[in-house]
């Protein structure tokens, strides 16, 4: 009888054993599946940038008379006096200190992608950034009626009317709030640009870039969700709302106004 | 053993337990209860929602917890709810977690009694179910600025048994391409 005994319990640990050889893919692949069911998405941060007291304090306490040295190796694509050349290449004369440097720490961090932005904002110090931001948010917005320099041609006015209303009202229906709510002049938000005399093809651009995903460095997503709302034809009239210089004839640069 | 004996020890059994669940749970809700009643201690910063903790924008939109419940987690902001666009499935449970990244807001959803205030620094709660499948509103109803009068979104409700089948980034929402 003790034999008989100690040969069930035998089987019994031999079959535990298999069981444990036989379940293990078992458990394994029921771990797996779990997993997969619930992905963690891939962590995704648009900037490394936060409107903290510190932050503000480091971005507006920029040296102007330091800034206006080191935008010698900017003017010959932004300009002397913040007035591009070319369409494609943003004015920064008169833009937001925040917002300069906000994007200044962006193009370092490759949080905004640009072949030629990504290399200088990694050649300059990092404090350089406050002192450009310092210089160039001092410019006038509006070159004056004397200036004789090549300046991009705006686009023709016809198309400007549906920008208009687009920056005046939005489109309630849509969920779309008025343009000028966070890029003036009724308005304004932490690190967005005021939008005044902006190139027409540069603002297409960047919508273009936020309706596809491929410029994704705004804090919480306003602009690539908003971008993606507009048609085509709305952020074609909203660039050449802004690239006709109208923002300006509504009293909202101090310059143009005094 | 005496009957008297054998009861009182059952009772300290159970007077241990209890105190056991008191000391876990008591400080949760109470804390809970209180920072929603004086505002005190907030629970996430604001401006940091995009570096780090749940509100990261990756983690926004619809998660099916391991559980089988859905929890949807939304950032108010002037002027829209991050992500605009949002899909849930019908006859569920929906566990709404909201926070603003500046002003107060209000989420609610049109035509339901649903709405929860959402004020910066904190996380609002709501629990809601849909009946039937279809589009809901979702207007900011607390004046937060100038562009208040815009600030709407929506929710797309699908048929429950589809919604399982959607691709995770499908239905995490449907504001972005």
């Amino acid at each position: 009888m003790p034999y008989l005994k100690l040969l069930l319990a035998i089987r019994g640990v031999r079959n535990l054993a298999a069981l444990c050889v036989l379940g293990s893919p078992l458990a394994v692949y029921g771990i797996y599946a779990l997993n997969t069911a619930n992905p963690q998405p891939p962590l995704r941060i648009p900037s490394n940038v936060a409107w903290t007291d510190e932050t503000i304090a480091e971005a507006s306490h920029g040296n102007a008379v330091r800034g206006f040295l080191i935008a010698d190796r900017c003017a010959r694509c932004h300009g002397r006096e913040g007035f591009s050349a070319s369409a494609a290449i943003p004015n920064l004369a008169g833009l937001d200190r925040l917002a300069i440097w906000k994007q200044l720490n962006d193009f370092r961090d490759d949080k905004r992608r640009s072949k030629i932005m990504n290399v200088v904002a990694n050649e300059l110090e990092t404090k350089d950034y406050a002192d450009l931001a310092a210089y160039y948010s001092m410019l006038p917005t509006y070159p004056d009626a004397g200036d004789t320099r090549a300046f991009p041609e705006p686009p023709p006015s016809t198309q400007t009317g549906a920008g208009a209303r687009l920056v005046a009202f939005g489109d309630g229906t849509r969920g779309i709030p008025p343009c000028q709510v966070c890029h003036g002049p009724l308005g304004h938000k932490l690190g967005a640009p005021s939008l005044v005399a902006q190139n027409s093809t540069y603002i297409q651009e960047q919508l273009e870039d936020f309706a596809k995903g491929d410029r994704s460095n705004d804090i919480n997503m306003p602009m690539r969700s908003i971008a993606s709302s507009l048609t085509e034809e709305e952020r074609q009239a909203l660039a050449a709302y802004y690239g006709s210089g109208l923002g300006n004839l509504s009293g909202s640069a101090p310059e143009a106004s005094r | 053993m005496p009957r008297v004996l054998r009861t009182l020890k059952l009772l300290t059994v159970f007077a241990g337990f209890s105190l056991v669940w008191l000391c876990v749970r008591f400080p949760y809700e109470t804390g809970h209860a209180a920072k929603k009643l004086l505002g005190l201690s907030p629970e996430v910063d604001p401006l940091t929602l995009h570096l780090k903790g749940e509100f990261v924008e990756s983690n926004l939109g619809t998660a099916i917890d391991p559980d089988g419940s859905v929890t949807v987690r939304l950032i108010a902001q002037r002027y829209d709810f991050v992500p605009r666009c949002l899909l849930v499935p019908a006859r569920t449970t929906v566990h709404f977690r909201i926070t603003s990244a500046d002003a107060v807001h209000r989420f609610s959803i049109d035509g339901t009694d649903d709405a929860v205030e959402v004020v910066p620094g904190h996380i609002s709660e709501l629990r809601a179910q849909f009946a039937t499948p279809g589009e809901y509103k979702t207007p900011c109803h607390e004046f937060c600025g100038a562009g208040h009068y815009n600030m709407l979104s929506r929710i797309i409700v699908v048929r429950r048994n589809l919604f399982p089948g959607l691709k995770p980034d499908e239905r995490t929402n449907c504001a972005l391409p």
